[in-house]
């Protein structure tokens, strides 16, 4: 009865959120105060995806779920991006009849790493995808390893894993298990002999801590590792990304299947062949998922365009707090080759929760905006002084500070007509929004 | 000219919330004193030339890492138990911020029952604990009247400080409990858990720390010292913000 009536006030505060554009942990919060267990309770579809991580979770599970979609296979998952237990339960209560039964043939989650725990307590999936583990919101999530460890202690033996084999840490979570399927990106044009970036979190093996040693790496410590004290090192990729050729804009698999790339950026290389891999997983021949995933334009992209007198505009959301993201939106400025400003803004660090925590900035890599073709460098918000202080640090002159973010648009308006780039978090873009012209 | 000379213990493998700035910023901070500085990057087995070869260092450091990383951090700088405690009697100054600064005690206890000793240059004991301690800090310490800000990013309970860096918080996590004291401070070893660029965070810390290098070394102080301007300006940013979360929690 309790499930019933979970199953019924989930669905009715789901159908008037949507009718008042109201967030979707609303609904699950509610169906979890009358049945803790609910999650448990509900009769679920056969095939579970769950995907984690800390980079790149959102757009490869928008694409797992176009190519399912494309095949005629009906899939649950959430759109609507709410990756939390809360979350959760909204969408696959959303989704059940009244009886409880989830009406999907696969059900595909986005899971927050940091509430895998309590996520997978009721529901085991079939399939765990990590995509990476990074720094990412650390004065939550405390760091890289404190992760790893979250989703270690989460996973079901019975779920089988579908891992980044580039990844030194979460590649450990295959450790004494046997059901692993490997995808990973061969050397290619933008890969680095060492790892790149302001800090080195693959230096030391994530194992036995001893010095690691690299073939190769394509961002940050993501790449071809190996300890020669432990022995832990890249396995072999099931689906391997051969060919990330960025100039052309494809991408080739090791069994010759070319997928074309709508993002020049080996970071949503590494997204399309995870969702590749894990639909060649799900039994979807190869060319056909490849084609469904060829020039996919993602939905929850984070790229806006916009004008601003006239200047072209591009908002890159970002994410604060998460260095390879700021990092992977500056090489995207870095390659492009027209002339340009760039407007960094930090003023609230988060939109859930309060802090004044800035140490993250100093892990970006803002000497990638040494290129010729950027002519200015503008750094807003609340915290543009910490900004600038990392930016004393660099080699770059061309930058000028303006905390007033309407008086940092409005000076770029009034002057020029370069493209303009903003590079912000979420948290903070409808704060660009408001002073440009959308498109 | 003054040359300087900075050993920075482990820069890849205790790097966490941005604490190489730390060495960026105080050295720079010395070089426009007119100083000219050296930083020695000590990583886990390598020989140290700087110090056997041309005698002590002038400043240390060691920043945060996981507690993994810390762990074996430590059976590196075990051998340089000696040295360390030699250097702090000399008035040496060092910095151990982060995860660091647990390494400085007696022992570290490990969740699943398993100890390991730190340098003992102080008596203090961390005990890790299963859920991380995080949030932001305001406080004081005895050193100047300014508030200090920082961010906590730790696991570790750590028992017997007798002398904090901070005396006092109005806001955030100290040693053993919320609102308690934090850190370690004694002569010339600065210490304490507030994660990340500590001594950018806090502009005063770092002309605090820079006075301790430079006066043993002899070195009148010029008088106002000179200010990192984008440091002071940063600071009373999230100095204000935090005092505004103060007053917003006080009832
Ligand atoms: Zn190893």
């Amino acid at each position: 009865m309790k499930k019933f009536f979970a199953v019924i006030l989930c669905k009715m505060l789901h159908f008037m959120g949507k009718l008042t554009g109201r967030g979707s942990s609303l609904p699950g919060k509610a169906a979890l105060g009358i049945c803790r267990d609910i999650l448990g309770r509900i009769e679920l579809p056969e095939r579970i995806i769950a995907v984690t991580g800390s980079n790149g979770k959102t757009s490869t599970v928008e694409m797992i779920a176009a190519v399912l979609k494309a095949r005629g296979i009906k899939v649950v998952w959430n759109e609507e991006g709410a990756n939390q237990i809360e979350g959760i339960v909204t969408l696959a209560l959303s989704h059940a009849s009244l009886g409880g039964r989830v009406k999907g043939e696969v059900l595909l989650m986005e899971v927050d790493e940091r509430y895998a725990a309590e996520i997978f307590e009721y529901l085991c999936p079939t399939q765990l995808v990590v995509t990476n583990l990074c720094r990412d919101q650390l004065t939550r999530n405390r760091h890289p390893e404190k992760v790893y460890e979250d989703i270690l202690s989460a996973v079901h033996p019975q779920t089988e894993l579908i891992l980044n084999a580039d990844d030194p840490l979460s590649s450990c979570l295959a450790r004494g298990r046997g059901k692993v399927k490997w995808f990973g990106v061969e050397k290619c044009s933008v890969s680095a002999d060492h790892p790149t970036g302001a800090y080195h979190d693959g230096a030391y093996c994530p194992v036995c801590k001893g010095p690691m040693e690299y073939d190769y790496v394509n961002y940050n410590h993501i790449g071809s590792y190996r300890c020669p004290r432990c022995g832990h090192a890249r396995p072999t990729p099931d689906y391997l990304g051969a060919d990330v050729d960025l100039e052309a804009g494809y991408l080739t698999t090791g069994s010759g299947v070319r997928i074309r790339l709508s993002l020049r950026s080996i970071y949503h290389g590494y997204n399309v062949l995870t969702a590749w891999a894990v639909c060649c997983n799900a039994g979807i021949p190869e060319e056909a998922a490849a084609s469904v995933l060829s020039c996919y334009r993602l939905k929850s992209g984070r790229v806006q365009p916009f004008t601003l007198g006239s200047h072209r505009g591009m908002l890159l959301t970002s994410k604060h707090e998460n260095s390879i993201a700021y990092d992977t939106n500056l090489r995207y400025i870095a390659s492009s080759e027209r002339d340009c400003v760039v407007l960094i803004i930090v003023d609230a660090v988060s939109r859930k929760y309060f802090t004044c925590e800035t140490s993250w900035l100093w892990d970006i890599d803002f000497d990638q905006l040494n290129q010729l073709h950027v002519k200015k460098i503008i750094l807003s918000g609340r915290y543009c002084k910490d900004l600038a202080e990392c930016f004393s640090f660099t080699d770059l002159h061309n930058w000028s500070v303006q905390p007033d973010i309407c008086r940092a648009v409005a000076g770029i308006r009034t002057r020029g007509s370069e493209d303009v780039y903003a590079v912000t978090c979420f948290s903070d873009r409808d704060k660009l929004l408001a002073h440009v012209e959308r498109h | 000219m003054m040359e300087i000379r900075i050993i920075h213990f482990y820069p890849d493998l205790m790097n966490l919330y941005g604490s190489h700035a730390n060495v960026k910023v105080l050295r720079r901070y010395l070089e426009n004193m007119g100083c000219t500085v050296t930083v020695q990057r000590l990583s886990p087995g390598e020989k140290e030339p700087l110090i056997s070869g041309e005698g002590e260092p002038d400043f240390v450091f060691m920043g945060a890492g996981t507690e993994r990383s810390a762990r074996a951090a430590m059976e590196d700088l075990a051998r340089f138990d000696t040295s360390l405690k030699s250097w702090a009697r000399d008035g040496i100054a060092m910095l151990f911020a982060g995860t660091a600064m647990e390494l400085l005690g007696r022992e570290i206890r490990e969740p699943d029952g398993s100890v390991y000793p730190g340098i003992g240059l102080a008596e203090f004991v961390t005990e890790h604990q299963e859920r991380g301690m995080t949030g932001d800090v305001y406080g004081y310490t005895e050193l100047y009247p300014q508030a200090m800000v920082g961010f906590m990013n730790k696991s570790g309970l750590i028992r017997g400080v007798e002398s904090p860096l901070l005396t006092r918080l109005k806001l955030g996590w100290g040693n053993e409990r919320e609102g308690g004291p934090e850190g370690f401070h004694q002569g010339n070893v600065f210490a304490s858990e507030l994660t990340g660029p500590i001594l950018v965070k806090n502009p005063r810390l770092l002309e605090t720390v820079a006075a301790a290098v430079l006066t043993r070394r002899g070195v009148r102080l010029p008088d106002p010292l000179p200010r990192d301007t984008l440091g002071w300006e940063a600071y009373a940013v999230t100095e204000e913000q935090l005092r505004l979360r103060i007053s917003e929690k006080a009832p």
